[in-house]
């Protein structure tokens, strides 16, 4: 019974790998197809059929056929790397501000902008056709949006702040003089409320000491934070400096964004959209970048 | 005649008396050619004659009292009055002071307050100099057939005094006969011109005084553009900063990535060639108010051309190379020094 049903299983089984077989060779061979003509979009088709059919064709469940697609997982950098001429070419006019370094085979880095001093701003996922943007750096982008509409910036605050601190200390530098007569004049006093204590000493006297003893002692923590001043105020400037790179950085990319998309929520409507727009891109049937032979 | 001889008798001494005479009037003869020449030729070359010989004579004698005559800056004036004249170009006004007769040019465009005079130096070297500020714009050794801006004093003079009182478009004009002069120098008489600050082309490098430059001062610059339509941007090589302007116009800070000395530079590229850095200072608030702040690091340097001197030591001074450096007359360092300090005291300030 077992053998009679091995064989028959046996049969079944060699039916299944053959046609098992036929399907990836179908598969490899429509890939290899593909590559040779550069047929971008079937290659997208390929990779991830389940999303093309969702998003270019607009069927649902469509699932992917888990017997072949592993087949080029070992090519994934590879297939990056192939597949980035034309998606960043793409982009390269509808994401104008966004630069590509690709820093291994297949991988890139997002740079925001080409301005003197710009953020690197997440990673280009070519295969999946979407950005993987750095989440703080997003997160702040977001935020200067949204205080830009109460015509704020993202550091103004804590700006404003270490200025005031600043001014605070210059105004110590600059009244050392008067600190300097002041703290003579207290002196005078002390040494003659002092001349008047001692054991008969009126408790208004007592009073009016330590007053002079208080007001002593705050100007020489005066004195001494105006010491330290000028290198505080230098240091201050410099993470003043700092944050108002940033606060550019961000009014050139909000700028950047709101020339070529309106809105930051058309930019992420875009964004949503990445992969159905730059496939729809693609010229039909031969998935060739539409404006190749224009090139 | 001879002074060495002993001259005894009284014919001898009339003949002595004589011939001084006969030098004198010859030499007044040479002077009255002279004049006439400078004042009716209209060949630039007997024009650039006259005035040089006319600067050199010295017209001093003990027997003679010439009556009161110019002197050799009034000369310079006048040639350059008669060149541009002889192009049609009447925007300089030059005309003799009723009390001092010592003549003076005003520029049609800035009024007639500003009056420019040419001072001379001891080694011939004459420079047009504003007499209120006391900045030498240019210099003109007629003698090497030289003429060169002076940097320092054009962003005194204009960018930083005179912008107060004018606006952008009257000071380009008082400035562009004094480009056309040197236009016809060069074209003309062969002069070797430098424009400095003022030229145009896309190519020409203003180099910094200071090589090394602190990136923080182009950070500043990049920060001031936020509130601005202008954007900076990185160059291509890392080697250095564009700030984009109106019309396609580009200001670069940078170095030359090939060079490996990297010295700091100003370039301005517009698709005519049409502006210069000076243009830009005086027509944008942001570069000039960053330039100005930072000026001690942003100077830009004058590459003083050397004159043929007989005089070897000066060969081993500096020429007032510098924009910012005090020039060698003292009377032009003062209002630009306190500009200096006052700089630098902001910055510690701050």
């Amino acid at each position: 019974m077992a053998s009679v049903e091995t064989n028959s299983g046996a049969l079944d089984v060699s039916q299944v790998i053959n046609q098992q077989i036929i399907t990836k060779i179908k598969y490899l061979r429509q890939f290899n197809d593909a590559i040779s003509n550069h047929r971008d979009r079937e290659i997208y088709q390929l990779l991830d059929n389940q999303r093309y059919a969702k998003e270019i064709e607009h069927r649902e469940q469509q699932p992917n056929d888990k017997g072949v697609m592993n087949l080029v997982d070992d090519l994934a950098d590879q297939l990056s790397n192939y597949l980035s001429v034309n998606l960043i070419k793409y982009l390269g006019k509808t994401y104008p501000f966004f630069y590509y370094e690709e820093y291994q085979m297949g991988h890139y880095r997002i740079y925001f902008g080409n301005w003197w001093d710009r953020r690197q701003f997440g990673e280009l996922d070519v295969l999946n056709v979407r950005f993987s943007f750095d989440q703080t750096e997003y997160d702040k982008l977001q935020t200067a949006f949204e205080l830009s509409r109460d015509n704020k910036r993202y550091n103004s605050e804590r700006i404003n702040k270490i200025s005031s601190e600043n001014d605070r200390l210059q105004d110590l530098i600059d009244h050392q003089q008067e600190r300097e007569e002041k703290r003579n004049e207290l002196q005078e006093q002390l040494k003659d409320v002092s001349s008047r204590s001692g054991i008969w000493e009126s408790s208004r006297n007592k009073e009016s000491r330590q007053e002079i003893v208080d007001q002593l002692q705050k100007l020489e923590e005066q004195e001494k934070e105006a010491r330290t001043a000028v290198q505080t105020i230098k240091d201050n400037e410099r993470v003043v400096l700092s944050l108002s790179k940033e606060n550019t950085i961000l009014s050139y990319e909000q700028k950047s964004i709101i020339d070529t998309f309106g809105s930051f929520e058309d930019f992420e409507l875009a964004n949503r959209n990445l992969y159905a727009n730059y496939l729809a891109s693609l010229n039909g049937e031969n998935g060739k970048q539409v404006d190749d032979d224009e090139q | 005649m001879s002074n060495n001889r002993i001259v005894t008798s009284p014919s001898e001494r009339v003949q002595a008396l004589s011939a001084s005479f006969k030098d004198v009037l010859s030499l007044g003869q040479r002077y009255v050619a002279l004049l006439d020449q400078l004042a009716a030729t209209d060949r630039a070359a007997d024009l650039l004659a006259a005035t040089t010989k006319l600067a050199k004579m010295d017209l001093a004698n003990a027997f003679v009292d010439f009556p009161p005559h110019y002197r050799a800056n009034d000369y310079y004036l006048i040639f350059m009055d008669r060149l541009l004249k002889m192009h049609g170009d009447t925007a300089i006004k030059v005309s003799e002071n009723e009390i001092s007769h010592q003549f003076e040019a005003t520029a049609d465009s800035i009024g007639e307050e500003a009056i420019f005079k040419f001072e001379i130096d001891s080694r011939g070297e004459a420079a047009f100099t504003e007499q209120n500020q006391h900045e030498p714009l240019f210099y003109l050794s007629l003698a090497d057939r030289l003429m060169q801006f002076n940097n320092r004093a054009l962003v005194n003079y204009f960018i930083v005094y005179a912008l107060q009182h004018h606006t952008d478009l009257e000071l380009r004009d008082a400035v562009k006969p004094l480009i056309a002069f040197a236009k016809y120098l060069q074209e003309d008489l062969d002069f070797t011109i430098d424009l400095g600050i003022l030229a145009t082309a896309n190519d020409r490098r203003f180099m910094l005084d200071k090589p090394d430059l602190a990136l923080t001062v182009i950070d500043r610059l990049f920060v001031a553009t936020a509130d601005q339509d202008y954007m900076l941007m990185n160059l291509p090589h890392n080697n250095g900063a564009e700030l984009l302007l109106d019309h396609d116009t580009k200001l670069d800070i940078a170095f030359d990535p090939d060079d490996y000395s990297q010295e700091w530079a100003f370039m301005v590229k517009d698709p005519d060639e049409q502006i210069s850095f000076f243009d830009v200072l005086l027509h944008y608030d942001l570069v000039r108010k960053w330039y100005l702040d930072d000026r001690d690091a942003l100077a830009v340097r004058t590459d003083h051309m050397v004159l043929a001197s007989d005089d070897d030591q000066l060969l081993d001074e500096p020429v007032s190379p510098v924009e910012d450096l005090p020039a060698e007359e003292p009377s032009t360092d003062e209002p630009a020094d306190d500009q200096e300090e006052r700089a630098e005291d902001d910055q510690e300030d701050k």
